[in-house]
């Protein structure tokens, strides 16, 4: 067929499908968006854009091109959505505008208006990218112009332009580098692409597939592309909503299938289920890329269809966090949860091993003058990972803390209200894994009152308190958190400090020397009580803890 | 003024004309953006086009606790879908200011300076 003169009818016709193979290509156009902005609506934009300049096209009962293609201009640009959609409205826009007093095209007249509709599109853009819809275009009306030299059959001018587009097309990706990085060609391109397309059947009376069909090492591009798009997106893994990155392959008819397949209701079912939801399909298989935070929901529904092939789970929470933090804490995470964790609050790493070394899960750092926030306690709690967790504050500044820590944590916490380290360290005596959290933290709180702690710290100014007269500088002993003894020696302190503390019932003292005592000191301690105590066992420890050089249970 | 980013080596301060360079630079690849525009025209003294170096004087940028809140000022082509060339000033800046710094915005403000006729 030659078409000579495009009229009003054969206007319309072109617009309509032009329309037509736009939208039945939209979900793919979308697949293909990487640039500017990765969000994968280029399709979806471009198609209502194009739909609502089609709409203002149909409407109309004119027979004039020039007035149709006005309204197709004024149609767009009330309609533009996106990048693309301002890109399309432009490029008609110029078109419109040179065929404004035209009742009929000519195949010189058709080549010419596209021409200028490039020209006018250019010229809205600061610093024209190549490799996009605007190249696509450009080199499609080089050819139309180029086509129109030789032939005045439309047909033939149009024809020349689609080869053209496909061809500028497909060579996006060696224009633009983030297309090549992700294996796709430009999406606003392809969607201007089916849009010629549609206007060659139109005036060609030919008909093309309707859809396109990727093969399978495009579907597999298209889906790393989407894959690609969301790992740049979500930067923070508290921003991702759907963690687990699903695909899944379906062979339609196959295996204990019970439901025909229809796109719509299959994609409309996945999209409540999560997002980055990409659902190509053709007769055989369909293949689904979604991400959701329920996985199995998405096989489960896939297999009322057909048979699962190629299914693949990635936690993508996982993966952004193996980025910003090195692969350690994946191994945290992936652990299945414990019965029972245990975390303890105190400062030194000697005590922080000490504390391990009794069966603590987790020490977080911090005790008097640097009490731990609850935010610090909860992702404590989070750290010990398991299913139950004892909190030993070992300090009553942080009760308050803890306790709100255990309100907001999701999981079951018990306070065990150590005051201080050496009560948390002889609560866990009584700690057995074994038992329940309510048993364990029964027995536990009990055993806080089997044990005496006396802490050696240093006065930092003059006070008088019971009777003691301490002055600054004055090494001070604490007996279960009140000042009971002062003096200028610091040995003499700790020495009368375990004496007071001691009774009939009395069989062990454990001494625990923090940073600013030394080894040799503790054994001096150590020996003085037991010569004068000789019925008494002493044990010592390194606990690195600072300001107090003593730290002293008598149980 | 510059935003200062918390990390667990110490403090990234990055200096506003770096946001603005990447807001400017963001902003004008869009489609239907001429140039970037002086924010405050009359002291500037500026009344034309921003070039490349000075778009610091057409983004704002002001940070609070959770994120930045950037103004961008532009001159759009005439005969675009002003309103639609803005949203996509909006993503497109938002998404720069993500991948490249880091940066949540919490607010993208487009502030239309100019229209300009091209070639009509």
């Amino acid at each position: 067929m030659k078409v000579t003169e495009i009229t009003a009818t054969e206007f319309q016709s072109m617009i309509r499908m032009g329309a037509r193979r736009l939208s039945k290509n939209a979900e793919f156009v979308n697949s293909l968006n990487v640039f500017p902005v990765p969000d994968g609506d280029t399709g979806t934009n471009m198609n209502l854009t194009f739909q609502s300049g089609a709409k203002a096209v149909l409407e109309s009962d004119s027979d004039h091109v020039g007035e149709l293609a006005q309204k197709l201009g004024k149609g767009l640009l009330m309609g533009a959505r996106g990048n693309s959609g301002v890109i399309s409205s432009q490029l008609f826009r110029g078109f419109a505008k040179n065929v404004e007093k035209k009742a009929s095209l000519s195949a010189q007249d058709l080549a010419d208006a596209f021409a200028a509709g490039v020209q006018t599109a250019y010229s809205a853009v600061m610093k024209p990218v190549e490799g996009t819809i605007l190249t696509v275009a450009h080199e499609g009306a080089k050819a139309a112009l180029k086509a129109a030299k030789s032939s005045d059959d439309a047909v033939v001018v149009m024809d020349a332009m689609v080869k053209e587009a496909r061809k500028a097309l497909a060579n996006t990706p060696n224009l633009l580098p983030v297309l090549k990085e992700v294996g796709v060609v430009d999406s606003g391109g392809q969607g201007l692409t089916f849009i010629y397309e549609g206007f060659y059947e139109a005036l060609s009376g030919e008909t093309t597939a309707e859809e396109y069909v990727p093969s399978e090492g495009e579907m597999n591009e298209m889906v790393s592309a989407t894959h690609h798009q969301v790992a740049q997106t979500k930067l923070n893994v508290d921003d991702i909503k759907y963690g687990y990155c699903t695909e899944m392959m379906v062979g339609l008819g196959k295996g204990n299938a019970t439901e025909p397949f229809n796109y719509d209701t299959f994609r409309e079912h996945l999209s409540h289920i999560g997002d980055s939801l990409l659902v190509i399909a053709d007769d055989e298989v369909v293949k689904v890329h979604v991400h959701t935070e329920h996985p199995g929901q998405v096989y489960r529904y896939g297999q009322q269809f057909g048979s699962l092939d190629k299914i693949k789970i990635d936690n993508m929470r996982l993966q952004q966090e193996s980025i910003i933090d090195g692969a350690s804490e994946i191994v945290q995470e992936a652990k299945p949860l414990a019965d029972f964790g245990v975390v303890a609050i105190c400062s030194g790493e000697g005590l922080a091993d000490l504390f391990k070394s009794m069966g603590v899960t987790y020490v977080l750092s911090g005790g008097q003058t640097m009490n731990p926030s609850t935010n610090d306690i909860l992702d404590a709690i989070k750290a010990a990972h398991a299913k139950s967790v004892i909190v030993l504050p070992n300090n009553s500044n942080i009760f308050m803390a803890a306790d709100e820590a255990a309100k907001e944590a999701n999981v079951d916490v018990a306070i065990v209200k150590s005051k201080t380290v050496n009560q948390g360290l002889t609560s866990m005596l009584s700690y057995n894994p074994e038992r329940s959290l309510a048993e364990n933290a029964a027995e536990m709180t009990e055993s806080l009152a089997d044990v005496v702690s006396g802490q050696i710290t240093q006065s930092i100014r003059n006070s008088k308190i019971g009777g003691l007269e301490i002055h600054d500088g004055d090494w001070i002993g604490l007996i279960n958190g009140d000042i009971k003894i002062a003096n200028k020696d610091q040995l003499q302190c700790t020495i009368d400090m375990v004496g007071a503390m001691l009774d009939e019932d009395s069989e062990i003292v454990t001494l625990i020397y923090g940073s600013e005592a030394s080894e040799s000191e503790a054994e001096e301690v150590a020996g003085a009580i037991e010569d004068k105590f000789p019925d008494i066992e002493v044990e010592i420890h390194e606990g690195d803890q600072p300001l107090y050089p003593f730290l002293v249970s008598v149980e | 003024m510059a935003v200062k980013i918390k990390t667990k080596y110490g403090f990234i301060d990055i200096d506003n004309s770096v946001i603005a360079t990447v807001v400017g630079g963001g902003a004008t690849s869009i489609y239907g953006i001429v140039g970037m525009a002086s924010r405050n025209q009359i002291r500037d003294n500026l009344n034309g086009i921003l070039n490349r170096d000075n778009y610091a004087r057409g983004v704002v940028v002001r940070q609070d606790d959770n994120g930045v809140n950037i103004e961008v000022n532009i001159i759009v082509g005439y005969g675009t879908k002003i309103s639609e060339v803005c949203r996509n000033v909006q993503a497109k800046v938002k998404y720069n200011l993500e991948s490249m710094l880091g940066l949540t915005a919490n607010a993208v403000s487009v502030i239309v300076q100019g229209v300009r006729v091209i070639g009509e």
